[in-house]
């Protein structure tokens, strides 16, 4: 019950913080705060006491929930929920750190939603039921739309409609392929099923399978966001509050990544190989159109947001070219791009506060007033653009050189966008950071200090140390996402409920403990 | 006529035996709070006659009705939203020394007349009960004579009402030289008997035209026009008994009059009747959203997003197999539930913020800027209603799409899901409009104050949406139970 005591914890803190800020002012982020960081102390203790547990997919809570489509409350962790929920809970505290000053209007609100929408993400990364799964992945957005509709910037309502059809529209198609799962089970064995391990087991008419795998891919492609259906975004997180864009390039993103990863990949082995192929054009693309994009922006945030389209081009193409080091550079790449989007946000979001503009045309030559920061930003650039000795340089490394087996000229035309990433991150730094002094700026405070700092810190220790990130993931694991796609070797059904058994067994341990 | 026939139909007889017991009250004294407690008090009691009614379930009450488990919930149903419009007309009235006491006896007629046509399963008594509805709806929709475009609705309605009916009769008439019997469960018994193609014809048009008279009542696309004039014109509790009263009374006619009587007529994979069912329900789903976009009017929008729901609910009639026949019970009566909880909630919040002797109700919803922010109990009320509408987790409207997702994959009905999916993502944006609308940053400071009594009724239907949203298993029990007795 861990990972619901993580879900309850999140969600009063947010109460508390809701409640306690109409009583006192500036009392609701310190209980946000504290919240997030007890969170994931709880995180912390469990995995110290189940580090063996990690390694294979498991369920840790069954309750039956709603019994007439025999849904069941089910949650579940291994090593990728683990590190997800893990970037969640870091990038949650670096939200409420980022809001600390920014927010003044109805804060006690602001924190209920922030804290709402990081529980509802949790909740995606731990779900095992369908229907659970897709009841965190809509309420996971109530929130973040509130977020951006009420304190967002001057076109909010536009971007939060636009970011909410978008997302509910297309994970309406995921439901209608989860349902169809469902009743795909009912036919062959006469009862109602969401769970995902049942689920995955089955057969499927390798035509049907196709379109189911096709709904679950479009909702996943919108999240991620993959080129064509990428246009919400630069939206959502230029009008975003600084906490929401944090939120939804650090984290929410990886969703679609998550999903791509557990459902379409692992649920759908033969009909996800068979759409590769365009699967991979369309990261290739996301990688190429959002490097050019990002460069003709003249708007800070904009210019972050079109980047991320690109960065995430690279976990679509290294997913669905089903090798190994790439799918190991698709995990790095996914943390490495959680982090240092979030710290490009936040830097905006900065500047932001000091000049009220994000407009670079208006910046320029504040190197000379605010060096930690210029700094700090070019540090951040240089991650985006993969400088070795960072962690996004390790990720996209290893995605170009995993994939470069099975799609070469794809794998050429993506290595471009490294080029264009170095292009617009230099764009960004120079128009902000460097020319003539068209600003003086007061320099980072300690708080904003301790978010860069903290971030970087995070982006160089785990660049020179990857293995802190793989030793999560053993060769065998990996193996098995790689094979199942391949060949669909999966685990036995005998020697999964023994491993759950053991496992109950284990966590009530911890539990009595 | 045995003790448990009449059991059956004992709702029925405590209404009617109610009209008559109010006419004599008006004869003695006339009091609108008196009149209007009596009714509130009588339909409490018919509500509560459902219980004792239970063991009389599946039995047939004369030629004329058929009680069976999903009737009766419909009929619990119509009680309860008449019920709630009962509770929030008397501050709506309350504006002169006027007494109300005729609006009162009309309330109780159409309620008798929805609960009738919830258990008949003949085509005498869903005239009759269809008649009793409408005529006295009418003198509703035109109460408040003194508004210009109540006169308006109420000819519109008479007319349309009156247009509909005669083809109703005629599609009736027709069916009957077809098959010799007006009774629902006979009707397709006979098409065993009677194996002609150009009876089979005859049966066809004379179903199309039954089904195209219920589509004005429904107001289902493309016999939808008058619907968003009569729902603005009239009074806004008269509408909120036309959205959820008379609408869940006569989809309950048609589900009924399907499943029993064409669904088992063309086994054989003819399907002419689908295709035009199939029709209707993609127009509506998709003009009642698109019509609904541009609208500042809340009353005319919840016309045409009640259009769209019409729709979304005629595709649980695509139904190819016997065994999803009861899935698709179950999902008319939780959406229709889910429906009418979320319908009686925005029209409670109009009915309160509105009086009757002004020109028009309040019901431009942009004067709702900021509502959050000055009253958030009602707006996160307001909140859940269209969420609900819209059909997003949290919400009794998201298990009500759920379940209408489930029968249209179960029985294959691709077309159907995709208009669904399209005009969902329509609705989102309206609704979502009006959601901003309520989060705005406030401009008009002026507190809407409700009474007490209309501020329980909206957060106790909030809290009862948000509990058959989240843990929909304290209703899916009955839901089942109503659904399952259909099979005796």
């Amino acid at each position: 019950m861990i990972l619901t005591q993580i879900l309850i914890a999140l969600l009063t803190g947010g109460v508390i913080a809701w409640a306690a800020e109409n009583h006192r002012a500036n009392t609701g982020r310190w209980i946000s705060l504290l919240a997030i960081l007890f969170s994931f102390g709880l995180l912390a203790e469990f995995s110290m006491d189940n580090p063996q547990l990690f390694h294979q997919y498991l369920r840790l809570a069954n309750v039956e929930w709603i019994s007439a489509f025999n849904i069941y409350y089910a949650t579940g962790i291994d090593s990728l929920s683990f590190i997800l929920i893990a970037l969640t809970l870091v990038l949650g505290v670096i939200c409420v750190l980022v809001s600390w000053q920014e927010i003044t209007d109805k804060v006690g609100f602001y924190y209920f939603n922030l804290m709402a929408s990081i529980a509802g993400i949790v909740g995606v990364f731990i779900a095992t039921d369908l229907f659970l799964f897709f009841f965190f992945w809509e309420v996971m957005l109530l929130p973040m739309t509130a977020l951006i509709a009420i304190w967002g910037h001057e076109n909010r309502i536009y971007a939060a409609t636009k970011f909410f059809i978008f997302t509910q529209v297309s994970s309406l198609l995921m439901l209608i392929g989860i349902i169809a799962l469902a009743f795909i089970h009912q036919q062959q064995t006469g009862s109602l099923s969401f769970d995902y391990f049942t689920l995955k087991q089955m057969a499927i008419n390798p035509e049907v399978e196709f379109y189911i795998m096709l709904g679950f891919f479009i909702a996943f492609a919108v999240k991620l966001p993959s080129f064509p259906v990428h246009t919400w975004l630069p939206d959502a997180h230029t009008q975003a509050p600084t906490a929401g864009s944090v939120l939804l390039a650090g984290v929410l993103l990886k969703t679609g990544a998550y999903g791509l990863i557990r459902f379409v990949l692992d649920m759908f082995p033969q009909a996800s190989s068979d759409f590769a192929n365009v699967a991979v054009v369309l990261g290739v693309i996301s990688i190429l159109y959002g490097a050019k994009l990002a460069f003709a922006q003249t708007d800070f945030k904009r210019l972050v947001a079109y980047s991320s389209i690109s960065h995430m081009g690279f976990v679509m193409l290294a997913l669905f070219s089903f090798q190994q080091i790439s799918y190991h550079g698709a995990i790095l790449t996914i943390v490495a791009h959680g982090l240092s989007s979030a710290a490009l946000f936040s830097m905006a979001g900065m500047l932001y506060q000091r000049l009220h503009s994000r407009d670079l045309s208006a910046m320029g030559g504040m190197f000379s007033s605010a060096p930690r920061m210029g700094g700090m930003l070019l540090a951040f650039v240089a991650a985006a653009f993969g400088l070795p000795g960072l962690l996004n340089f390790v990720g996209e490394f290893m995605v170009l050189t995993g994939s470069f087996k099975t799609y070469p000229l794809h794998v050429i035309f993506a290595s471009l966008g490294l080029i264009g990433s170095a292009i617009y991150g230099m764009y960004l730094f120079q128009q902000s950071f460097q020319g003539e002094a068209k600003h003086s700026i007061t320099d980072l405070g300690k708080r904003e200090l301790l978010i860069c700092g903290s971030l970087l810190g995070l982006l160089i220790c785990l660049g020179l140390f990857p293995e802190l990130i793989f030793a999560h993931f053993p060769e065998q694991y990996i193996a098995t996402v790689n094979e199942t796609a391949v060949i669909g070797v999966n685990l036995t059904e005998a020697s999964a409920s023994e491993l759950v058994s053991s496992h109950i067994a284990s966590t009530n341990a911890v539990g009595s403990k | 006529m045995s003790s448990l026939e009449l059991l059956a139909i004992l709702p029925q007889l405590v209404l009617s035996l109610a009209i008559v017991l109010q006419l004599l009250l008006i004869a003695i004294r006339r009091s609108t709070l008196m009149i209007q407690a009596f009714t509130a008090i009588s339909i409490v009691l018919a509500a509560s006659a459902h219980f004792l009614v239970l063991p009389a379930i599946n039995t047939q009450s004369t030629v004329l009705f058929y009680l069976d488990g999903f009737s009766l919930a419909i009929s619990a149903l119509v009680l309860f939203c008449a019920f709630i419009v009962c509770l929030v007309s008397g501050r709506y009235l309350k504006v002169s020394q006027e007494v109300h006491d005729e609006y009162y006896v009309l309330l109780l007629l159409v309620t008798l007349g929805a609960s009738l046509l919830a258990i008949s399963n003949h085509f005498a008594s869903v005239f009759l009960g269809l008649e009793l509805l409408s005529i006295a709806l009418i003198g509703m929709v035109g109460y408040l004579r003194n508004r210009r475009q109540t006169l308006e609705a109420s000819f519109k309605y008479l007319i349309l009402s009156a247009t509909a009916s005669s083809i109703l009769l005629f599609g009736m008439a027709m069916i009957y030289a077809y098959s010799g019997n007006l009774n629902f469960h006979h009707i397709s018994n006979s098409f065993l008997a009677v194996n002609n193609p150009q009876m089979q014809l005859l049966f066809n048009v004379g179903s199309v035209l039954f089904i195209v008279g219920l589509a004005f009542k429904l107001s289902l696309a493309p016999f939808h026009m008058w619907t968003p004039d009569v729902y603005q014109g009239a009074p806004a509790p008269v509408s909120m008994l036309l959205a959820t009263v008379s609408k869940t009374a006569i989809f309950a006619v048609l589900i009924k009059f399907w499943f029993f009587s064409v669904q088992y007529v063309s086994p054989n994979g003819e399907h002419q009747l689908l295709n035009v069912i199939s029709f209707v329900a993609i127009a509506s789903m998709l003009v009642g959203n698109i019509l609904a976009l541009q609208q500042t009017n809340i009353k005319r929008l919840l016309a045409y997003s009640s259009i769209a729901h019409m729709g979304y609910l005629l595709i649980i009639l695509n139904v190819m197999s016997h065994e999803s026949l009861q899935m698709a019970w179950e999902s008319g009566l939780f959406y229709l539930l889910a429906y009418c909880l979320a319908t009686l909630l925005i029209f409670t919040f109009i009915c309160q913020t509105s009086k009757a002797n002004n020109e028009q109700d309040n019901d431009n919803w942009q004067h709702w800027n900021g509502l959050f922010w000055r009253s958030p109990a009602q707006a996160a009320a307001m909140i859940f209603a269209l969420l609900s509408l819209a059909g997003i987790p949290l919400t009794a409207g998201f298990i009500g799409k759920f379940y209408i997702i489930s029968t249209a994959v179960n029985n294959d009905a691709w077309w159907l899901l995709a208009s669904l999916v399209v005009g969902s993502g329509i609705g989102l944006y309206y609704y979502l409009r009006i959601i901003f609308t309520l989060f705005a940053k406030a401009d008009n400071q002026h507190l809407i104050k409700l009474n007490r009594l209309s501020h329980a009724v909206i957060v106790c239907l909030s809290i009862t949406i948000l509990i058959f949203g989240i843990l929909p298993d304290v209703i899916s029990e009955e839901v089942r139970f109503f659904a399952l007795s259909k099979f005796g």
